[in-house]
């Protein structure tokens, strides 16, 4: 890749920014807004039952006190669990971007106008699953550390009238150069364990006449209801792989936290909890989003991925607003 | 003279129709070629394939490249306004010249304003807000502003009204063309452009009918207005199209000789239109008749 072909690229990602300024700005503004307004809302309630708030200031004591290990996983875990809405409501919103992306152009015929710049398919569809993968998980992500910063700040004015230094009882505990870094790289894995699922979406934007997205979950669905009538039928059991529930499982296990240790594998009957550690490590870890690589399903999903989005790229070279 | 166009066998067909036919094609630098025909009669699909945005069976090269192959080279030296109202509706003014400007290495910002600054096109306001008229305006100093070979336009000015074409093509032929440039237009509005046009293409079931330079027309197509008592001897001596207006019998002809033709009415040059009347229309009226009978 040369300079102007990485300029380009920042350039059509930019272009989805603007294109869709609520998915990607207004959306985690709003939640970020919302998220603080319902921590200061709970608080100024809970300052009604708390006669000048000496039980709220006596548990912050009591914090101060317990083991360094239990402050950081509650500390981490507070602020992670922060975090999960912003992420959920970004796999929502790139659900439906992806699903739109190559279709919009081509009802507005502005196609005919990105047709006319020098700019090739390929770089059209990377700039695409480029802003789901790393751009759109970017902007979720600096929301998230905005969210963060503000929780820990009322925090600190709290541990201030508890008495107690909030540097070294909240900020340190929180270790928020390696929580974030550990949410980084839990959004990029996330967006390669997805990216079968985006480049399906992609694909379907790309040729289908109307409504992609509800192409794009009428297909598997057909898929997945005529494998179970043919496996019950021909066997009467359930089919050992059944596409829908492949996909489903997929999405369920993609959703940050995925990096929490426990990866309960729900075959029906045995769940296991019993062997889980309740410790930092559960989510503050770089290896439960590393593991995800050395899963072979990774590898099959990114190889569909890349056929998908070779398909795509050859329907976008096809199509014009007709 | 280096060619801009060149395409031997040009065919497009969609299912049995056949939209494009076997055309053969060269246009040199320098030129501004009108493309003309009825409606469905390959026009769109032509330009399509010269702007790599369709397949095509047969060769063609447009400023030696391949359109179906390297269309994204290609369109550094080519710009096509392939419609009016093609401009993202979402954007704002500022952002369509920003993206054209960081995508296009060609394109010149100050000459995209000079165009827009005696308009009422505001970089802040969205694409959608602006008239039908401003739309144009903007996507022709857009593409204007960049330092392309070819123009392509497809019906660049439907929709407007008279005082923004006029505007428009006297915009095209003073400020942008130049011997290195060849535009390439197809309008209904012939009128319009046949003043400004040095070449002549018209097509008809996806075949060229006529492919000639404007001078040669003027040169090979004559009109009479015929004196009554001549009436007859004009239908003998093989006119291509003949029409009555006002009482007076109006004859074209193919060639033919000049001393006779002056002795018998009043020589003009035909018009683009008329022309196209007689050379397409005629058996169109055919067609139109068979259709009726079958």
């Amino acid at each position: 890749m040369n300079s102007r072909a990485i300029q380009t690229l920042w350039t059509l990602m930019r272009r989805e920014l603007w294109e869709s300024p609520g998915a990607f700005k207004w959306t985690p503004i709003v939640i970020l807004g919302l998220t603080l307004f319902f921590i200061v809302f709970g608080m100024i309630l809970g300052s009604r039952f708390d006669n000048e708030m000496a039980f709220t200031l006596d548990a912050i004591r009591q914090f101060a006190d317990v083991p360094a290990d239990q402050k950081r996983l509650f500390v981490t875990g507070a602020l992670f669990s922060v975090s999960t809405l912003f992420f959920q409501i970004l796999i929502l919103v790139l659900l439906f971007y992806l699903s739109s992306c190559l279709y919009d152009e081509r009802k507005d015929r502005s196609i005919l106008f990105w047709k006319s710049l020098p700019v090739s398919d390929t770089m059209t569809v990377a700039s695409k699953v480029l802003t789901a993968c790393l751009l759109a998980p970017a902007l979720y992500l600096a929301a998230v550390i905005v969210t963060q910063v503000v929780v820990l700040l009322i925090a600190s004015v709290y541990g201030l009238m508890a008495g107690i230094n909030p540097l070294t009882e909240f900020w340190l505990p929180a270790s928020l150069p390696k929580l974030w870094l550990v949410m980084a790289l839990g959004l990029i894995i996330q967006g390669l364990w997805l990216l079968p699922i985006y480049a399906w979406l992609v694909f379907c934007s790309s040729w289908a006449p109307r409504v992609p997205i509800l192409v794009a979950v009428a297909v598997p669905a057909v898929i997945a209801l005529l494998q179970h009538a043919w496996s019950l039928l021909s066997s009467f059991s359930m089919p050992q792989l059944n596409v829908g529930m492949i996909i489903l499982k997929r999405l369920g296990s993609g959703i940050l936290p995925s990096n929490v240790g426990w990866q309960v594998e729900s075959n029906g009957n045995n769940v296991d909890l019993s062997d889980v550690q309740f410790s930092e490590e559960l989510f503050m870890s770089f290896s439960n989003s590393l593991e995800f690589l050395l899963r072979p399903g990774m590898w099959i999903g990114i190889g569909i991925a890349l056929a998908l989005l070779a398909g795509s790229i050859w329907f976008r070279r096809r199509a014009t607003d007709t | 003279m280096s060619l801009t166009i060149r395409a031997r066998n040009l065919k497009r067909y969609y299912g049995s129709n056949r939209a494009v036919d076997g055309i053969d094609l060269e246009v040199p630098s320098g030129r501004i070629v009108g493309l003309i025909g009825p409606n469905g009669a390959g026009k769109t699909t032509a330009l399509k394939a010269i702007l790599g945005l369709t397949g095509f069976d047969g060769e063609l090269e447009v400023l030696g490249q391949k359109p179906n192959k390297d269309r994204d080279e290609l369109m550094e030296d080519v710009c096509f306004i392939a419609d009016v109202a093609v401009l993202p509706r979402w954007a704002r003014v500022w952002q369509v010249i920003e993206l054209t400007e960081r995508l296009h290495p060609r394109f010149s910002r100050e000459r995209c304003m000079h165009y827009l600054k005696n308009t009422k096109v505001k970089p802040n306001t969205k694409v959608k807000a602006l008239s039908k008229g401003m739309v144009v305006q903007l996507h022709l100093a857009l593409v204007m502003a960049i330092d392309a070979k070819l123009l392509v336009l497809d019906e660049p000015t439907l929709g407007l009204d008279i005082l923004f074409r006029k505007r428009f093509y006297s915009n095209l032929l003073n400020e942008y063309f130049d011997e290195d440039r060849t535009i390439l237009i197809t309008t209904h509005q012939v009128e319009e452009v046949e003043h400004i046009l040095t070449d002549l293409l018209f097509i008809k079931d996806g075949k060229l009918v006529l492919n000639a330079t404007m001078d040669a027309v003027h040169e090979r197509y004559r009109e009479v207005m015929v004196k009554p008592d001549h009436v007859e001897e004009a239908r003998a001596m093989n006119p291509i199209h003949e029409r009555i207006l006002f009482g007076r019998h109006i004859f074209l002809f193919d060639g033919g000789d000049i001393g006779r033709l002056k002795e018998i009415g009043e020589l003009h040059r035909p018009s683009v239109a008329d022309l196209f009347v007689a050379l397409m229309g005629e058996e169109y009226e055919n067609h139109a008749d068979t259709e009726e009978a079958a």
